[in-house]
């Protein structure tokens, strides 16, 4: 995009960044070789930028610059077009040229029609909102006209600002979407505390509107994450080491995307508890498959809706039961028959998709799990490392293979992790069978790294290197056919 | 407590002295902020004949802030909920400081005129109002003889 707007005006420098990305994604004529080859190999490659507040405020300023120059306008208003044309220079410029005017009203600086100046022969006016009337000095306008005295501004900006608005203040007047810029805020804004509020308020709308820019989602992070390609690829924070996908923000979740990831998310958060009851406390009645509540402690049930008599134990038949009750606690081969039956029936039933649900579930939440264990793993493996060196088996560095084998099943479980929900959503097919062919690969390996990895001592370091090729290199196979962003 | 601004003071001495048609708001005795409204069901509506109570409460930071206002006799609109509450842009996102007292309420007399039902606050009565819009207006003819009016 920038570049487009770089031919066009070549008396506009763009910022050393700009180039350096443009040059990277835009020029497809020399090179080719050596960008799309990470890719090939690893389709986690990412590229991205790990940039502090000042640098983020520099790079931003430098697209406020060469607008404001360009147009001719304070960068003030300049900020204004930038934040609501998702900072596209070229963007703005072509609209500009295009039409000028509807740029100014669509982007709420100029109003649709300018009020008439009322009765300016008089050197008082009243003030709308506080009624009082004061000498036309002490009044302020934006582009529309709407006049108001400057302590009636003062009051509508903190009160703005305190609730968290900021880019989108508007005009006092009814009905008026013109929009309060920056030095017409700061101009009014009297306390020191509120103009930096205001400031801090602007600067995080800024980046959220900023197509390359993310805030770290991590706690009291104030790095921001800067990207050319919005995809949902894994960016880690170089500051407070924080992992998150860089298109959504949440917790990275190759191969599943962010939609998915979300509605995911959602389901576990809504259902599990009442999955996790339902499978615990619930049966279905073995002839009307209604799902039944045991809230008492006799065993023999009767479906209130169906007025079939079941034992709650084997989901037998009553009638069959009588004398021989206790027979039903004893372990059989194929205990429940009628368990059978319930199978059988074509119709999915709702403790089918229940079934379905808790499956995935599980699997997700054991491997969760795991990955916390990991972290007592790696304790677990540095004092067995002190302990090997201190016999005189191998040197500190000798050992240091391990970690890397444990930092590597870390990250294998974590995509085996999320494959779940991934496998969860999709339609039953080829297609499924093969993803989950791959899951069932990839499982197995790692399980066989975990394994090895825990028993370091019995196993050279051949074989487990081999190992952790073997796994890698599954997860690599199914990120590369399945991860699709 | 700090003295009543001006501008409240104002807008409540024009609001006696010349009156909304329909519509009558009185400050409280004990808190010039608080005022009882009554506004009178619009004429070809079905709440025609009814008298509404509101309640109406400037907050601290009127008129840089909406006025809170609700509903106290039980009403059936789609757009005003069990407890009264009002869904009404001007009084949300769209409040302008250069609105009033009386402008609100106009505009809430407006709403009764003009129910909104794919903006609902008050979910079954918007589908209702949806589906089977006589059947609504119905209950809402019925709800303003048994709750807005002889009290």
């Amino acid at each position: 995009m920038d570049s487009e707007y770089q031919d066009a005006d070549s008396d506009m420098d763009c910022s050393d960044i700009d180039i350096v990305d443009d040059d990277y994604y835009n020029d497809n004529d020399d090179n080719d070789m050596d960008q799309i080859d990470p890719l090939i190999r690893d389709p986690e490659y990412f590229v991205y930028d790990c940039l502090t507040e000042e640098q983020v405020e520099r790079l931003l300023n430098e697209k406020v610059e060469q607008l404001s120059n360009y147009l001719r306008i304070t960068p003030s208003l300049a900020k204004v077009l930038l934040h609501g044309h998702k900072w596209s220079v070229s963007e703005i410029v072509n609209k500009y040229r295009e039409n000028a005017s509807a740029l100014l009203i669509n982007s709420k600086i100029k109003p649709t029609s300018v009020v008439h100046l009322q009765g300016t022969s008089s050197k008082y006016i009243n003030c709308p909102v506080c009624t009082v009337s004061q000498q036309c000095d002490k009044f302020c306008s934006l582009l529309c006209g709407h006049k108001f005295c400057r302590d009636c501004w003062t009051s509508h900006f903190e009160v703005q600002i305190n609730q968290g608005i900021s880019t989108g203040i508007s005009c006092m007047a009814r009905d008026c979407e013109v929009l309060a810029h920056e030095d017409f805020v700061l101009k009014h804004l009297t306390q020191s505390e509120m103009r930096e509020k205001y400031q801090q308020f602007t600067f995080q709308d800024y980046v959220k509107s900023h197509p390359e820019l993310r805030f770290c989602p991590g706690p009291n992070c104030s790095c921001v994450i800067k990207s050319p390609e919005v995809k949902a690829k894994r960016s880690v924070c170089e500051y407070c080491k924080t992992t998150f996908c860089f298109k959504c923000g949440m917790d990275y979740h190759a191969p599943t995307d962010c939609q998915v990831i979300r509605k995911w998310l959602t389901k576990c958060a809504d259902d599990s508890e009442t999955a996790n009851y339902i499978s615990a406390h619930t049966k279905d009645c073995p002839k009307c498959h209604i799902c039944i509540e045991k809230n008492g402690g006799c065993n023999h049930m009767q479906c209130y809706k169906c007025k079939h008599d079941f034992c709650w134990m084997c989901l037998g038949d009553w009638k069959s039961h009588g004398s021989e009750y206790y027979e039903c606690s004893r372990y059989k081969d194929n205990p429940n028959i009628a368990h059978e039956s319930v199978h059988v029936q074509v119709n999915v039933s709702a403790r089918e998709a229940l079934k379905k649900y808790l499956h995935y579930y599980e699997r997700w939440e054991n491997h969760s799990k795991s990955l916390k264990l990991e972290v007592e793993t790696i304790d677990k493996l540095r004092k067995r490392i002190n302990q090997k060196v201190m016999a005189g088996l191998g040197t500190w560095i000798d050992w240091q293979y391990l970690f890397a084998a444990a930092n590597l099943l870390a990250k294998c479980r974590y995509t085996l992790q999320y494959t779940y929900p991934y496998a969860y959503f999709m339609e039953t097919g080829s297609r499924k069978q093969l993803f989950e062919y791959q899951q069932a690969q990839l499982e197995a390996e790692i399980e066989n790294l975990s394994w090895k990895i825990e028993r370091a001592e019995t196993t050279d370091r051949g074989d487990l290197e081999n190992q952790m090729d073997i796994a890698e290199k599954r997860r690599t196979t199914l990120l590369k056919d399945f991860l699709d962003v | 407590m700090a003295a009543l601004p001006r501008r409240i003071v104002k807008e409540t001495q024009r609001l006696m002295q010349e009156p909304v048609p329909g519509i009558s708001a009185v400050p409280d005795e004990s808190n010039a902020r608080y005022f009882h409204v009554i506004v009178t069901g619009p004429e070809d509506s079905p709440f025609e004949g009814g008298l509404f109570k509101l309640e109406l409460f400037l907050p601290e930071d009127y008129p840089m802030s909406a006025p809170k206002v609700r509903f106290i006799t039980r009403i059936y609109h789609p757009n005003i909920d069990r407890l009264g509450r009002i869904c009404l842009d001007i009084l949300k996102d769209k409040w302008s400081p250069a609105l009033q007292i009386r402008t609100v309420l106009l505009s809430i007399q407006a709403l009764l005129s003009a129910p909104n039902p794919d903006d609902p606050l008050a979910n079954d009565v918007a589908e209702l109002w949806k589906v089977n819009e006589s059947e609504a207006i119905r209950n809402a003819k019925e709800w303003t003889r048994k709750y807005a009016m002889d009290n």
